[in-house]
């Protein structure tokens, strides 16, 4: 079976949206036109950006490590680990002020680097599969954090404390919000009033992007992925370059999960599989999608994240009696019909593979 | 740097070569050392986590270990002590019996996890990493709890219902087990999707829409659970008259299709065609496919066969422990991946592995019981467990460094 092209998948995708839309628009009384309705609030951009955060994040610091030739399935833990600790360390100091919560941040970003750091050991130093170190990665975090707020709060779920509050870029916003001009109304609204995580979020993507795509350091974690010896050969440690390939990644991991908890919910919810709820495998599936690029990488996160926001506009906003847990399964099943659409990506020439350096082989 | 790989196919170099007999001559005994080292491991790192969280947490007494006072709120040495010896019954405190009430949920918990972590290990023997044992369960345990239902109405009662009922309910799990892990395995082999995610993500959708088409159709219009109706009392699958009460929620028989499962799996692998093919997909795929073997095919076959395990263990989970179909299942096919890792995917060694695992789940409750540290401590355990496990050369390194080993690092 041949398989379509990313390029074409989108196309397909976009083409649809564009039918969508245009049938909402000309029948407003439609399905299609209550849809068209929901999803044209800005409160649905909104929140599909805040949702976006964590998967972006996560995924930016997935192609950092696989790109460098270690495949990081424990993105899920550090998410975990990061929001976790975030919103204890937060709490500890009051969790009430800006300052709190921002040494939160900082602090679940470190638990989730040195669970990386771990995990960059297990895997490069002592060659364990990474697969298998991964998926202990995410096991240890899923165990460790509803122990741990158990210890401490008495329950699996942590006390609320409170959460970022927005920014606004200053001038431009009052001028675009009064500007009486719809389209400039809906960015100053969507975009130059929102919370500091979706900045942060705008700013990892350019600059993962820049650093893969402009920088000596870029180059480094392509070798290392792709060809090890030849970069070996030009003089470059391929473990260091691995090292900081995975606590990159455990730094934007630990930033998504941070975001979530204090950023954006003001708690940590760690009843079954915690509030992060696999948006650290969705972020796999994503960079997947987006073939190893921050750009598309970013494109496809916002496309799970839109759905998922557009699935909660349906179940606020809609006299449909669809049951919720259907709805929720929206995103889980995109990523499937994703995988199966995109199909085996390239993944990096040695990913998985241990590298030794000359002298034993 | 692809010489030490499995997959090398070149026998000319003395290192391949090194590796490759130091597979053979150590491998169970080595897996085994690791194992257990990895457990020990884990233990002992999870006897620190209880001391920092016993300084963390906040208490009226502070705990006295060993008769010596101390800052610490918990004590670890109670802690280890309930996990191990209060999930058999405290079997040295005198009035006790093997048929204990303590050793039942032990083996209830063993038995369960014998059918995920045989599902895993199928799946990883074949060279498929099938995450989604747990929502093959789910899926499973809700086809059972189903059937039996409505053949209740007709079947016979008594011990010819249960005659009909169990190997119906154990069918209905296979299948819908069986169904839903062949999805990933087509989508892996016809569409090239990474079954890692593929199989966490049907996870969700499992949990999901069974909760949907419970909570839609089949919760008893009294309950406040999203839960089926019970099952007919002759779906159980019945005690043995001489050992454990009904109310252990335990059966003698269903460890017994547990071990029979256990030993027809490792005769399958090892001595069948079927379970040739299989290893070698896993082991060796290009030797395989060039030795005639549909890569597909076993592809497929072997993520259906590890589903249907899965959903024969949820089905069992219905009819000897829960008696119905209720919403947050446990999480046994997660823990099935740790059996099944700890057992380096060995049928027999599953065994073993669900025992001790079972140990640990029944002393988890114990823990809850016995002490204020909170249960979930056994999962940190399970987390520990399998990243011990994942790096060997780190034990072979300790090994080599205290002299012991020689023979499996020579």
């Amino acid at each position: 079976m041949r398989k379509p092209e990313r390029s074409t998948i989108a196309s397909a995708l976009v083409a649809f949206a564009v039918a969508v839309v245009v049938l909402g628009v000309l029948f407003p009384r439609s399905a299609a036109g209550e849809l068209v309705d929901i999803a044209s609030r800005p409160i649905m951009a909104e929140i599909a950006l805040r949702l976006a955060v964590p998967i972006t994040l996560a995924a930016l610091g997935g192609i950092f490590a696989e790109k460098s030739g270690v495949i990081n399935i424990g993105l899920e833990g550090l998410l975990i680990i990061s929001a976790f600790t975030a919103v204890l360390a937060a709490w500890a100091l009051g969790g009430d002020t800006s300052v709190d919560l921002w040494v939160g941040f900082l602090v679940g970003v470190l638990a989730s680097v040195l669970l990386a750091g771990l995990f960059a050991v297990v895997c490069i130093e002592y060659e364990a599969d990474q697969i298998i170190a991964g998926l202990a990665v995410w096991l240890v975090a899923l165990g460790l954090a509803p122990f741990a707020s158990t210890v401490v709060f008495g329950s699996k779920n942590t006390a609320s404390i409170s959460r970022f509050s927005e920014w606004t870029v200053p001038v431009l916003h009052d001028l675009f919000v009064n500007s009486g001009v719809a389209p400039l109304e809906y960015v100053g609204q969507v975009l130059l009033r929102a919370n500091p995580i979706v900045y942060l979020m705008f700013a990892a993507v350019a600059a993962s992007w820049y650093v893969l795509e402009y920088t000596a350091f870029g180059r480094w974690i392509e070798a290392a992925g792709e060809n090890p010896k030849a970069l070996d050969t030009a003089g470059v440690s391929v473990h260091h370059v691995r090292y900081a390939g995975v606590l990159i990644s455990g730094v934007l991991a630990g930033i998504g999960g941070a975001s979530l908890s204090v950023g954006h919910v003001g708690s940590f919810v760690g009843n079954g599989t915690t509030m992060i709820d696999g948006k650290g495998f969705i972020a796999i599936a994503t960079y997947l999608f987006g073939n190893y690029n921050p750009l598309g990488t970013f494109a496809a996160a916002m496309l799970f994240s839109g759905l998922d926001s557009l699935q909660i506009g349906i179940q606020q906003f809609t006299p449909y009696d669809i049951p919720s847990q259907l709805i929720q399964s929206i995103p889980y099943v995109t990523v499937v019909l994703v995988l199966v659409l995109v199909g085996r990506t390239r993944t990096p020439d040695s990913a998985g593979e241990h590298y030794d350096t000359g002298e034993d082989s | 740097m692809n010489d030490d790989s499995p997959r090398a196919t070149t026998e000319s170099q003395p290192r391949w070569r090194r590796t490759l007999s130091r597979l053979v001559d150590a491998s169970a005994k080595e897996r085994m050392v690791i194992s257990v080292a990895a457990l020990v491991l884990a233990v002992a790192v999870g006897f620190v986590i209880v001391v920092l969280a016993g300084l963390a947490a906040t208490c009226a007494t502070k705990a006295t270990v060993l008769g010596v006072p101390t800052p610490l709120c918990y004590d670890p040495v109670a802690v280890y002590h309930e996990l191990f010896l209060g999930a058999i019954g405290h079997p040295l405190s005198g009035n006790w019996t093997p048929l204990h009430f303590r050793m039942a949920v032990t083996l209830q918990n063993a038995t369960l996890l014998v059918f995920t972590g045989l599902a895993v290990a199928v799946s990883f023997r074949a060279g498929m990493f099938n995450i989604g044992v747990q929502g093959q369960m789910v899926l499973g345990a809700l086809a059972a709890a189903l059937a039996t239902i409505h053949l209740g109405g007709v079947a016979p009662s008594g011990v010819l219902g249960t005659l009909v009922l169990v190997p119906v309910g154990v069918l209905a799990g296979a299948v819908a087990g069986g169904l839903w892990g062949a999805l990933p395995g087509a989508l892996k082999a016809y569409a090239d999707a990474n079954e890692v995610i593929t199989t966490i993500m049907l996870n969700f959708v499992a949990a999901n829409f069974a909760y949907v088409v419970v909570s839609s159709w089949f919760t008893p219009p009294d309950s406040s659970l999203v839960q089926t109706a019970n099952i007919p009392t002759a779906a159980y699958i019945p005690t043995v008259p001489f050992a454990f009460q009904p109310r252990d929620s335990f059966s003698l028989l269903g460890l017994l299709f547990a071990v029979a499962l256990v030993v027809g799996v490792a005769y399958l692998l090892a001595r069948t065609v079927f379970g040739y093919d299989l290893r070698a997909s896993g082991e060796q795929p290009e030797a395989a496919a060039y030795g005639g073997v549909s890569e597909k095919q076993t592809m497929v076959a072997s993520m259906t066969l590890s589903g249907a395990l899965g959903g024969v263990g949820g089905a069992v989970l219905v009819m000897m422990v829960q008696g119905r179909w209720l919403a947050n299942l446990p999480q046994l096919g997660f823990d099935g991946i740790t059996v099944s890792i700890l057992a380096g995917n060995n049928p027999l060694g599953v065994g073993f592995a669900a025992l001790l695992f079972g140990v640990l789940k029944s002393g988890s409750a114990a823990i809850g019981f016995g002490t204020d540290v909170p249960p979930s401590l056994v999962d940190v355990l399970r987390g520990l467990v399998i990243l011990f496990v994942a790096m060997p050369e780190f034990f072979r390194m300790i090994g080599a460094s205290l002299g012991v080993g020689g023979d499996v690092d020579a």
